[in-house]
């Protein structure tokens, strides 16, 4: 028995040094964990919920679901906000945590764009010639000028003037009720409100000979350039296996036979369209490209570097409704006034509680705060190491698992004073009160177990971020006191009784 | 040795006159729901220099915001509460600040919730509630599953759990109409940890009575709920007490973030160590003596009374 005890008390020892190497000091890199895991309401940050716009031809949701969350996911990683979460929340919902970033529109539109890269030409009659809007704008005009390319029809700005250039007019589409105009949010248009805009050209999907559309999702890389000759700030694109065939195949339909020194031709166009707007609508001046390509257009450094990264992430399978239907910013000085605020706050209440221990139970208090300590640093331990997001509700769920942890101490202690005025030894009450004090730790504890079980689902539900915090830390905290009270203080206390000094201590604080 | 057992009216008497204000301005009143229930905009804003609370209240009234709630926080800035605002009129808003008050203005938080998650939050506390009090329910009538009746200590110890969050929800409410303090999904975290941490205490009492009972100690069981109530007086005060110390340093010195829901768990462990010791035991007396007839007898004399 008392060898087993030593061993215990050794194991114990050598964990609570552990403990101390792992939290101390608190933002040091410890076992692949650097520092502890402060959520939004700490650091400041960017909290946004998003409901996705399942109403489109999306196949199936759930993969299309985790795409986009991959494509989020990547999105960010290429702008390095560390520690960003990117989860689903129920069937069609995203949740997007970036903590530290506290810039929320600059958080909200690189989200929310849709980063979808198709390349079009422009539509031909039957007689070759090319077609324009006014085509279309007579009511009597049912169906498409070439019958024979599928896919809707855009129109956009072209006048070079007023920073218009490459805007969208309107999108075209053939539906039942014949073609109907919308804008990029699904709005109809009148065709009244158009004519200004009648020689604006009909772009239509490029294809590749099977029917393919090229689109971003065939690229391979984007890295932005600037242009040796206009130094215009572009962007060098790679294609893939197949996307080098389709873009050759096009290349081979469209290229100017006169080549680079031809006229330029927007029969020789390929335009490049990022969300429905036009980038630019270089010349094909070659039938083949190997497989590499340039995007030019009017962007400065950043704007190219974003379109670059935007375009390596790739396209959102489906569009997310804006505005968020959950958004939150918080600064960072809000976040570190909380913080050592409530750590102040916490630490004075734990303080309080170990001189009432020692206050009323003298040299056992002295014991529970030894096992407290224990508790405290294998606590914060584990949440360093999982890692648990610390919150404020968090920080506060820890700090009550510590009045909470004392309470088995006290339950043990009060047993213990009640079997040793029933005459018994030291070494028996100590045994006693530990086996006596046992189910009801345990049953009083599952209540909170279950309350905390709860609370997370309920926290989980909208990605509310402070009560799954709370519940997490309440949760780990009184799991962790249950074996510090049992298994520490119980060997502390063991290991004490065989000196002849402390026994006389722990008598008289019993009696 | 207190009888606890023998004067249980009083005690329910006691907790009765506590719960009923609060229980009337529940009905009456309801609870003030924040903005995670009903949707719209919070906004934590600091102004350099200083501005007076009126000097707020009349920019915003000029800016069209005269519905606005406005909350001061322990370090000097202001919370408020508006409709739901789009990032157009945030930025309107500032700005419109900054020239009214003539003072700079930094947002330290913004949080904008739709009316749909609002209601949705609402709806889940309420299931999150309801299942709680199931939950706890089945695991205490599995808990004392070898005693005679097992489900009566389980619905025991949930009307002594309906007794403390009930107070809590009567301050609250009384709270939302005197001084406007609205309820949010912290609010709902806070009344769960009171219903478990009630429990939580409430067992220790039921586990002793349990112990007794198998021990046989008294054929009377009034006695053996009384002695066990004694019993496990001094760790019912000690333990409520560690807690208060750690609740009441974070509610007078933490965050503002969480001193609401630091109040709702320093009223919810008082009066849940109180329906413990008084309470939630002595209904088991009452319903072991079948006293019902005499329980509604005493209710009527105390309406008498009042």
């Amino acid at each position: 028995m008392s060898r087993r005890n030593n061993l215990v008390l050794l194991i114990i020892i050598v964990i609570f040094g552990i403990t101390l190497w792992v939290l101390f000091p608190i933002d040091s890199s410890r076992l692949g964990r650097d520092g502890m895991r402060l959520g939004l309401d700490l650091v400041g940050g960017v909290h946004l919920v998003y409901q996705a716009d399942l109403s489109g031809n999306v196949s199936d949701p759930q993969a299309s679901m985790d795409r986009t969350l991959l494509t989020i996911q990547k999105r960010i990683d290429a702008f390095g906000v560390t520690e960003p979460v990117i989860q689903q929340l129920g069937s069609d919902r995203i949740m997007v945590e970036l903590p530290g970033f506290t810039d929320i529109e600059a958080a909200k539109s690189l989200v929310e764009q849709t980063g979808f890269l198709e390349f079009r030409e422009i539509e031909r009659n039957t007689a070759g010639k090319l077609a324009y809007l006014s085509d279309y704008l007579s009511e009597n005009v049912t169906g498409y000028v070439d019958g024979t390319k599928a896919g809707n029809r855009l129109f956009v700005d072209m006048s070079s003037g007023a920073n218009k250039y490459g805007e969208l007019v309107a999108i075209m589409t053939l539906t039942d009720k014949g073609l109907v105009f919308t804008s990029s949010n699904g709005t109809v248009i009148d065709r009244a409100s158009l004519k200004n805009y009648s020689s604006t050209s009909s772009w239509i999907p490029a294809r590749g000979d099977d029917g393919t559309a090229l689109t971003g999702a065939f690229l391979s890389d984007a890295q932005p350039n600037v242009n040796s000759t206009t130094s215009q700030p572009e962007i060098d694109i790679k294609w893939n296996d197949i996307g080098a065939i389709i873009f050759d195949q096009i290349a081979a339909r469209l290229h100017n036979p006169a080549g680079t020194g031809g006229a330029y031709s927007l029969e020789y166009a390929l335009g490049i369209v990022l969300d429905n707007n036009l980038l630019s609508a270089p010349q094909m001046t070659s039938a083949s490209y190997g497989g590499k390509g340039t995007i030019s257009g009017s962007f400065t450094v950043s704007e190219a570097q974003d379109l670059a990264n935007l375009l390596k992430s790739g396209s959102l399978p489906m569009p997310l409704i804006k505005p968020p239907i959950y958004e939150e910013s918080v600064s960072a000085t809000l976040g570190t006034d909380s913080l050592s605020s409530s750590l102040r706050a916490g630490l004075i209440g734990i303080a309080l509680v170990m001189l009432f221990m020692i206050a009323y139970y003298q040299s056992l208090g002295v014991v529970a705060v030894a096992a407290l300590l224990v508790y405290g640093a294998l606590s914060l331990t584990i949440f360093k190491l999982i890692p648990i997001t610390l919150t404020l509700p968090g920080i506060a769920g820890f700090i009550i698992s510590v009045g909470m942890a004392v309470d088995a101490n006290v339950l043990i202690f009060e047993r213990m004073k009640e079997e040793m005025k029933l005459g018994r030894t030291l070494e028996a009450g100590v045994l006693e009160g530990f086996r006596r004090a046992w189910p009801s730790i345990r049953d009083s504890n599952v209540s909170t177990f279950i309350t905390c079980i709860i609370l997370y689902w309920f926290g989980n539900t909208f990605g509310a971020f402070m009560v799954k915090g709370f519940a997490l830390t309440l949760f780990l905290g009184v799991a962790v006191s249950m074996f510090s009270a049992i298994v520490v203080t119980r060997t502390f206390l063991t290991a004490l009784i065989r000196t002849n000094f402390a026994k006389r201590l722990l008598i008289g604080s019993v009696k | 040795m207190i009888d606890f057992v023998g004067k249980r009216y009083w005690y329910f008497l006691l907790s009765a006159i506590i719960i009923i204000p609060g229980i009337i301005f529940l009905i009456v009143f309801g609870l003030k729901p924040g903005s995670d229930f009903k949707g719209g905009t919070d906004m934590t804003v600091h102004f350099t220099p200083n501005i007076e609370q009126n000097q707020l209240r009349q920019s915003l009234t000029s800016l069209g915001y005269g519905d606005a709630v406005i909350q001061t926080t322990g370090q000097g800035d202001f919370i408020l509460r508006l409709p739901e605002t789009t990032t157009a009129d945030k930025q309107k808003l500032t700005d419109g600040l900054t020239a009214a008050t003539g003072s700079n203005i930094t947002v330290r938080d913004f949080a904008s919730i739709s009316a749909t998650v609002a209601s949705e939050t609402a709806r889940y506390a309420i299931i999150a509630v309801i299942v709680a009090a199931l939950g706890i329910l089945l695991y205490i009538t599995w808990a004392f599953r070898k005693m005679p009746n097992p489900l009566r200590w389980g619905i025991c110890a949930v009307i002594a759990l309906m007794h403390d969050i009930l107070l809590v929800a009567g301050i609250f409410s009384i709270l939302g109409y005197f001084a406007g303090v609205e309820i949010d999904a912290l609010f709902i975290t806070g009344m769960l940890t009171v219903a478990g941490y009630s429990v939580h205490d409430t067992i220790v009492v039921f586990d002793r009575i349990r112990e007794n009972l198998t021990k046989g100690i008294s054929k009377n069981f009034e006695q053996v709920v009384n002695y066990s109530i004694s019993q496990t007086l001094a760790r019912s005060f000690n333990t409520s007490l560690t807690v208060l110390f750690v609740l009441l340093a974070l509610f007078l010195l933490g965050g503002s973030t969480i001193h609401y829901f630091t109040l709702v768990l320093l009223i919810g462990v008082t009066t849940g160590t109180y329906s413990s010791v008084c309470n939630a035991s002595q209904l088991l007396v009452v319903w072991e003596n079948k006293e019902w007839g005499r329980f509604i007898g005493i209710k009527k004399s105390t309406t008498v009374k009042a």
